[in-house]
């Protein structure tokens, strides 16, 4: 296998002997295997690999990066946020909400347990990993507005793997908007790997948002696990559009009774942009609902694949679990990929899935056409039409708004 | 306005139309009845530049040859095809729609745009001479609306875009009988020296109420036969098999 990446423990600074031992113990595991490749069934259609070899002379990590200017931020709508350079945790702004309510810190690499997952970019991450945070918010608190984690990307990460965990607790009976921005327009090729750790206790609410600001050669891996209590709920929207690569790996474990998940995703790819959307949603326990609408728009040579799991235990009688993914291919050569799986051990539960891909409707572009709409706006109607659709449920006027504008600059290619 | 010279169109190797000719002047009302697939779409569809059609024969709108121009060109230069059929557009506000293609009309014959509350407030007027509620306007076009809705809501965009020559692919069809009227009234209150129609329509019911200045029976792909408004009545009377 082709050697194109170089990794060095000694170039993280401030560690401990054990830490040092740890982190060369999980880069020995990751060499073993290398990035995953085709022959791993979770990366069957996305051949990490066989991508990075071809864009990436070599990758290989750095702990030290030159101070950057300021950024832009949001201003569709007020918000609280955590700026993030390069993974690490710059500035924050809460001044929107009462302050010993929430807490916020550097991710504790020497003390805080994490999560497991066998493959080997959750080896590569224990290795190298540095920056990231801990949130958590208090109970009974909800924030009056929604929280925005800058995730800044310099311009000098060329060939490079940024690696951090993030950690976010929500106490019992608190609610919490979340969005993820992803921030860089570089030109400069580069990898980002997070695992992030999600529980959201009883009677909570999580919206989680993820959504890329600009075009940017970044190959983003991101890894969620999820865990729910009683009545909370836990609502994704993906608008990860213009990233180069994107694999989107997401764990939800509805552990207690009521929880609610849903997953709702938006993409718009271009060129030879490659997305995977994996998700696996355990229902562990009765009486939990789950739902799952990914949408795709495939243009020139571009890759969509969602993998979908739903997981029933033999317990979690009256699960209602629901998933549908649909595709416009606009180009002979992209290409999307669906594969759903249901493993249901209880009888008495309501799960459906369904899959549509086609082309896009040429009856429709001429209805539009003959009202004097220019074909290219009559296809970008069409298609913002088909993905908008999935912000439907969000009640949030202004951020669905914002998400609604911002989308559909990723579609007009920004 | 419009001048066919022996139009033949073919699609999937069916050869629908045969040589037909038709000649409309401005401020006409023109009337093309016939059965069931005589080709009477087919022309709508030929005149709006649907793709698809092997095309032969001539067809001069203004002195200018229609296959030069795309459908969108078509629209921008003030021909209108109310669809037998008007598609259900998921995702699409109806009222951003109406505007999109208003703007994109205007953009394209150098007028100035108009702004959302000129706008609305244009849309509103126009809604409300058809009896078309407001809600319908804040929905995603055409998606779940009823039969007779959805022809309201063509002939509403034909009072907004205010075409020169206007196609009713059977508008007429699936119209109870106050709809109906109102679509009349919408069509009559449109028409001027200006304006042309060319009304498709497969009875006589909607003659009742806009009075055609001619009369033709499409048969077979050709124009067997033209009249004026008389011909409309006797074909009700004795069906088409007589005179084709
Ligand atoms: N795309 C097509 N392929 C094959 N046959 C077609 C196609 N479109 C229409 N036809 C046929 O051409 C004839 C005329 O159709 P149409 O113009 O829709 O008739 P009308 O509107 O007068 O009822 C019909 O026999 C119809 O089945
Ligand atoms: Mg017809």
């Amino acid at each position: 296998m082709k050697q194109n990446y170089d990794f060095k423990i000694e170039k993280i600074k401030n560690l401990s002997p054990e830490e040092i031992i740890l982190r060369k113990k999980n880069l020995a595991l990751f060499y073993q295997t290398g990035f995953p490749n085709k022959k791993d069934e979770d990366w069957k259609f996305s051949d990490l690999n066989s991508i990075l070899g071809k864009n990436f002379n070599n990758i290989s990590n750095n702990d030290f990066f030159p101070k950057e200017r300021g950024f832009k931020k949001i201003n569709e709508f007020e918000h609280n946020f955590i700026s993030l350079l390069n993974g690490k945790l710059i500035s924050t702004n809460f001044s929107y909400e009462e302050k010993n309510k929430i807490s916020l810190d550097n991710f504790d690499y020497k003390n805080e347990p994490f999560l497991e997952n066998k493959n080997s970019l959750y080896f590569l991450n224990n290795a190298l990993a540095t920056g990231g945070f801990l949130l958590e918010i208090s109970k009974n608190y909800k924030l009056k507005k929604p929280l925005v984690i800058y995730n800044n990307f310099s311009n000098s990460l060329k060939e490079t793997i940024v690696n951090y965990k993030n950690s976010i607790i929500l106490n019992e009976n608190s609610e919490l908007n979340l969005i993820n921005y992803i921030n860089n327009s570089s030109k400069e090729n580069f990898m980002v790997n997070i695992l992030e750790n999600i529980k959201i206790k009883k009677d909570s609410s999580l919206n989680n948002i993820l959504i890329n600001n600009s075009k940017c050669n970044c190959y983003f891996y991101k890894y969620l696990k999820s865990d729910l209590e009683k009545n909370s709920n836990f609502e994704n929207y993906l608008l990860s559009s213009g990233l180069k690569f994107n694999k989107l790996d997401i764990e939800i474990n509805l552990n207690e009774e009521n929880s609610k998940s849903s997953v709702f995703s938006a993409l718009n790819l271009m060129n030879s942009e490659h997305q995977e959307i994996k998700t696996r949603i355990n229902h562990n326990t009765p009486h939990c609902h789950s739902y799952q609408k990914v949408k795709n728009v495939l243009n020139h040579e571009s890759k969509g694949i969602y993998q979908g799991k739903i997981f029933v235990k033999n317990i979690a009688q009256k699960t209602d679990a629901y998933q549908l993914s649909k595709a416009l291919i606009l180009n002979d050569a992209a290409e999307f990929d669906a594969k759903p799986e249901l493993e249901i051990y209880a009888d008495d539960v309501k799960c459906s899935h369904g899959s549509t891909s086609g082309s896009i409707d040429l009856n429709s572009i001429h209805y539009l056409k003959s009202r004097g709409i220019p074909e290219k706006e009559a296809y970008q109607m069409l298609i913002n039409g088909f993905l908008c659709e999935v912000l439907e449920k969000l009640s949030d006027g202004k951020i669905k708004n914002f998400l609604k504008e911002k989308l559909e600059r990723q579609i007009n290619g920004y | 306005m419009l001048n066919i010279k022996n139009l033949e169109a073919t699609i999937d190797n069916k050869h629908i139309l045969k040589g037909l000719n038709l000649d409309i002047k401005p401020g006409e009302v023109h009337a093309i009845m016939g059965p069931n697939g005589s080709g009477k779409s087919t022309l709508a569809n030929v005149l709006s530049g649907k793709n698809g059609y092997e095309i032969k024969g001539d067809i001069k709108y203004n002195g200018e040859s229609l296959s030069e121009l795309s459908t969108e060109e078509r629209a921008q230069k003030g021909i209108f095809l109310a669809f037998q059929y008007p598609l259900e557009i998921p995702g699409v506000n109806t009222n951003t729609f109406l505007r999109t293609s208003l703007n994109s009309i205007k953009k394209a014959r150098g007028q100035k745009e108009l702004d959302t509350l000129t706008f609305l407030k244009l849309v509103k007027e126009k809604a409300s001479e058809l009896g078309i509620n407001e809600k319908f306007l804040s929905r995603q076009l055409n998606v779940g609306f009823s039969g007779g809705e959805k022809k309201k809501n063509e002939i509403l965009q034909m009072k907004i875009l205010q075409p020169k020559l206007s196609i009713l692919d059977e508008t007429d069809s699936g119209l109870d009988i106050d709809a109906l009227r109102i679509v009349a009234d919408g069509v009559n209150s449109y028409k001027n020296k200006e304006n042309a129609f060319l009304i498709i329509t497969h009875y006589q019911r909607l003659l009742d109420y806009i009075k055609p200045d001619f009369v033709h029976v499409l048969s077979n792909g050709k124009i067997m036969k033209t009249g004026d408004a008389e011909l409309g009545i006797q074909l009700e009377k004795t069906g088409y098999s007589n005179i084709v």
